[in-house]
């Protein structure tokens, strides 16, 4: 029997809000998929683009960007700006057959363990139901190899 | 009486040379777009082109290709050498000017070291050559010292007959030999009348502008400034060119492991000649420009005995600002005294 | 008088008189559907402007040469009104001061040249809201269509033969008057975030990066989609960026040189539909 499959989920968060709801359900004992990477932020604001491509580039078959809530941001607005940021990206990502349901957004703020725990094994699951991110991870495989030419 | 090759013969000759083990390729469409690709039948085949929009060149040095693999270890580094395939390969269709290309660009992979990646391909091809019996606006082979129907490169060339039923066939070298003995029984023994090939004019006059470009007192002239002031600096003439062979070696992986590759790179990018400490000795699109020339009708020249121009005109056709090698030496040949 | 006598009077004038160092129009090319970008340093030479229907590039790009305006005085252009909406662009993120931007403006209507008046890019500003409902082209609106109405699985596909053709020249960057970066994130290599080898992996990347720092910015000029030497249809992944910035944010890039760009500004209830 084949070992089931368990995606590679790489969250990129920011310190203040997320990474402490991240805290605080460790701190409180709470279960949730070890299948996520977490990658400590100063801010969602800080958060480029450029982190979610290396992310695919590298194997992830899922990614999660998350920061505080509206009117929470620790710099007040970054997370308004990474709000408009997203938008465009994620309709670009999806415009090139990178499925949306791999790169998912939340706001969870450092009181919300319980939601972080929900999310991690909720992702987690949907990303297990849709397999490894294969048609991504085919393109490094290809350089990876000898050349054909 | 010589020997022909008709078309509808073609998908013989190429069953034949699939079971002598070679893999066909040719001129082709797809994806909106021309260039050299492998091919199922003759119907796959685009041969009614000028020139593909892509160079023979890509099967030889491709853009992008691996070289070594490596792993950092504790005590050692180990290593693994990625060559390329050893399959044999006909090139069928191939213009002249991308068959000299290959030619040209023999001994700069070649003088010092032997580069196995270029030469165990070029080994291991026959270029099967069609004279032009037409040309665009662009083509400018004749303005190099080459022609419509030029063997620089070939392996066999194919003369179109008048009557467009198939081509004669002249073998040009051993390896040319090789190829026909495996079609032999595909092909008649006839006499017939080859069209008449292209009329491709001369464009400029490249001994003159040579000896132009020789002369040191022309290399800070004001001219590479007002000929190359709309040029935007971007690489598509040196990757369309047959013969431009610059390239740069990346690393790609990550801190312990990974792929050492060999990629394009061209003169034309400010990057190319961009030192660490910041300091850039060809800082200006002029001086990029200058060293184009410069490099495919002096230096290279100098070292090989070879102009890097084969004529095809590419540099022009695909310019998205209309520049290209024909308007600069047009330009130098009417000015030089 | 014809549309191209009538600019190149203008084009005389404002170089005699000492309004403008230079003028940057169209030439003749080197076959006779070609249009070569022209400069122009004196009122002798205006012969050389050639202007009719085939004077499609989008000249703006010239404006960001190095150096160019750095001395105070004023260049003259011929533009398209995507070239004007280039300009807006260029003056709003601080590349180009309006006021040294002398703007010959005209339209091209099938075969038809038709003189725009104004001589400031905020003269169009008029023609800039009449601009706003213009989309793509049947055809491309067509294959706009087919790719939205795949599944992510066929889309990528479409995307990745696309980009395999990809070589990395950087036409694309090079011809466009957005991408003034004096270091393009591609060949920033501290750290490498982009492969630069130009495999199909490293094209992804470059054309999903070189897409997104276009939205909102892209005056669908076409530059890259006509300068690309592999046809790759970039008009398509540009026009979806600009759809999704005014569907969403109501911005129509290039309207104003005081436009805020789109993603360096925010409102408060910008919709959020898809965060958790």
């Amino acid at each position: 029997m084949s070992e089931p499959f368990e995606p590679k989920i790489v969250a990129f968060v920011c310190t203040y809000c997320t990474y402490a709801g991240a805290d605080l359900a460790g701190t409180s004992r709470m279960k949730y998929a070890p299948n996520v990477r977490i990658v400590r932020l100063p801010c969602t604001g800080r958060i480029s683009p450029m982190f979610i491509l290396k992310a695919l580039q590298k194997g992830a078959d899922g990614v999660l960007v998350s920061g505080c809530h509206p009117g929470d941001c620790h710099f007040a607005q970054g997370n308004y700006h990474a709000r408009r940021r997203w938008t465009v990206f994620r309709a670009l990502l999806s415009f090139t057959g990178i499925p949306e349901e791999r790169i998912k957004f939340s706001w969870i703020s450092a009181a919300e363990g319980a939601k972080f725990a929900e999310l991690i094994n909720g992702i987690t699951d949907e990303i297990r139901a849709l397999g490894p991110f294969e048609q991504y991870q085919e393109l490094q495989k290809v350089i990876e190899t000898q050349s054909t030419y | 009486m010589t020997r022909i090759l008709l078309n509808s013969r073609l998908d013989d000759c190429l069953s034949a040379w699939r079971s002598a083990g070679y893999r066909v390729i040719a001129p082709s469409r797809s994806n909106n777009l021309t260039s050299f690709d492998e091919v199922a039948s003759a119907a796959d085949m685009a041969l009614d082109l000028v020139l593909p929009e892509r160079t023979i060149k890509d099967h030889f040095f491709p853009q992008t290709e691996p070289l070594v693999r490596y792993e950092i270890k504790k005590q050692q580094i180990d290593t693994e050498e990625m060559l390329p395939p050893d399959d044999k390969r006909v090139f069928f269709g191939v213009r002249p000017c991308d068959a000299a290309g290959l030619d040209i660009d023999d001994p700069l992979f070649g003088w010092d070291y032997k580069d196995q990646y270029w030469f165990k391909r070029r080994e291991n091809s026959v270029i099967v050559t069609i004279a032009c019996t037409k040309a665009d606006p662009f083509c400018m082979c004749t303005s190099v010292n080459l022609g419509p129907d030029n063997p620089k490169g070939s392996d066999i060339m194919l003369h179109p007959l008048k009557d467009g039923r198939g081509w004669q066939m002249v073998t040009l070298t051993d390896r040319g030999k090789a190829l026909l003995e495996t079609v032999v029984p595909m092909l008649q023994e006839d006499a017939a009348e080859t069209a008449s090939l292209a009329n491709v004019p001369v464009k400029f006059d490249v001994e003159k502008a040579m000896t132009w470009l020789a002369d040191p007192a022309n290399f800070e002239s004001h001219f590479w400034k007002e000929i190359s002031q709309r040029c935007i600096g971007c690489g598509s003439c040196t990757f369309l060119c047959p013969t431009c062979h610059c390239f740069d070696i990346q690393d790609e992986g990550d801190t312990y492991s990974g792929i050492r590759r060999k990629n394009w790179d061209s003169c034309s990018f400010a990057m190319f000649t961009m030192h660490t400490s910041g300091h850039n000795p060809r800082n200006t699109q002029s001086m990029r420009w200058r060293q184009r020339i410069m490099h495919k009708f002096n230096y290279y020249r100098g070292k090989f005995g070879v102009n890097s121009c084969s004529g095809c005109g590419r540099c022009t056709r695909q310019c998205p600002v209309d520049m290209g090698i024909t308007e600069t030496l047009q330009e130098i040949t009417n000015t030089a005294k | 008088m014809g549309i191209q006598e009538q600019y190149r009077n203008e084009a005389a004038e404002l170089l005699s008189s000492g309004a403008v160092k230079l003028v940057i129009g169209y030439g003749g090319g080197s076959t006779p559907d070609r249009r070569r970008p022209v400069f122009v340093r004196s009122a002798e030479e205006v012969s050389r402007l050639v202007l009719d229907s085939y004077c499609v590039a989008n000249l703006s790009a010239y404006l960001i040469s190095e150096g160019l305006l750095s001395d105070g005085k004023n260049v003259a252009v011929f533009l398209k009104p995507d070239g004007i909406r280039s300009v807006n662009i260029l003056s709003a993120e601080a590349q180009v001061n309006p006021d040294q931007v002398v703007i010959l403006g005209f339209n091209i209507e099938g075969e038809q040249t038709t003189p725009l008046p104004g001589r400031k890019a905020a003269d169009y500003a008029p023609l800039m809201e009449s601009l706003r409902s213009s989309g793509l082209s049947p055809e491309l609106q067509r294959e706009a269509d087919r790719l939205e109405q795949m599944s992510a699985v066929e889309r990528f596909d479409y995307w990745k033969e696309q980009f395999a053709k990809c070589i990395k020249c950087y036409a694309c960057r090079q011809v466009c008057p957005m991408c003034y970066c004096r270091r393009c994130i591609v060949d920033v290599n501290q750290p490498q975030w982009i492969n630069t080898s130009s495999h199909t992996l490293g094209n992804f990347e470059w054309n999903i990066v070189r897409a997104f720092h276009l939205a909102g910015r892209c005056v669908a000029c076409g530059g890259c989609d006509r300068a690309c030497p592999v046809n790759i249809p970039l008009r398509l992944i540009n026009h979806r960026m600009s759809k999704e910035t005014l569907d969403i944010f109501g911005h129509f890039p290039g309207e104003s040189a005081d436009q805020k760009p789109v993603l360096a500004t925010f409102r408060q209830d910008d919709p959020e539909t898809f965060i958790l």
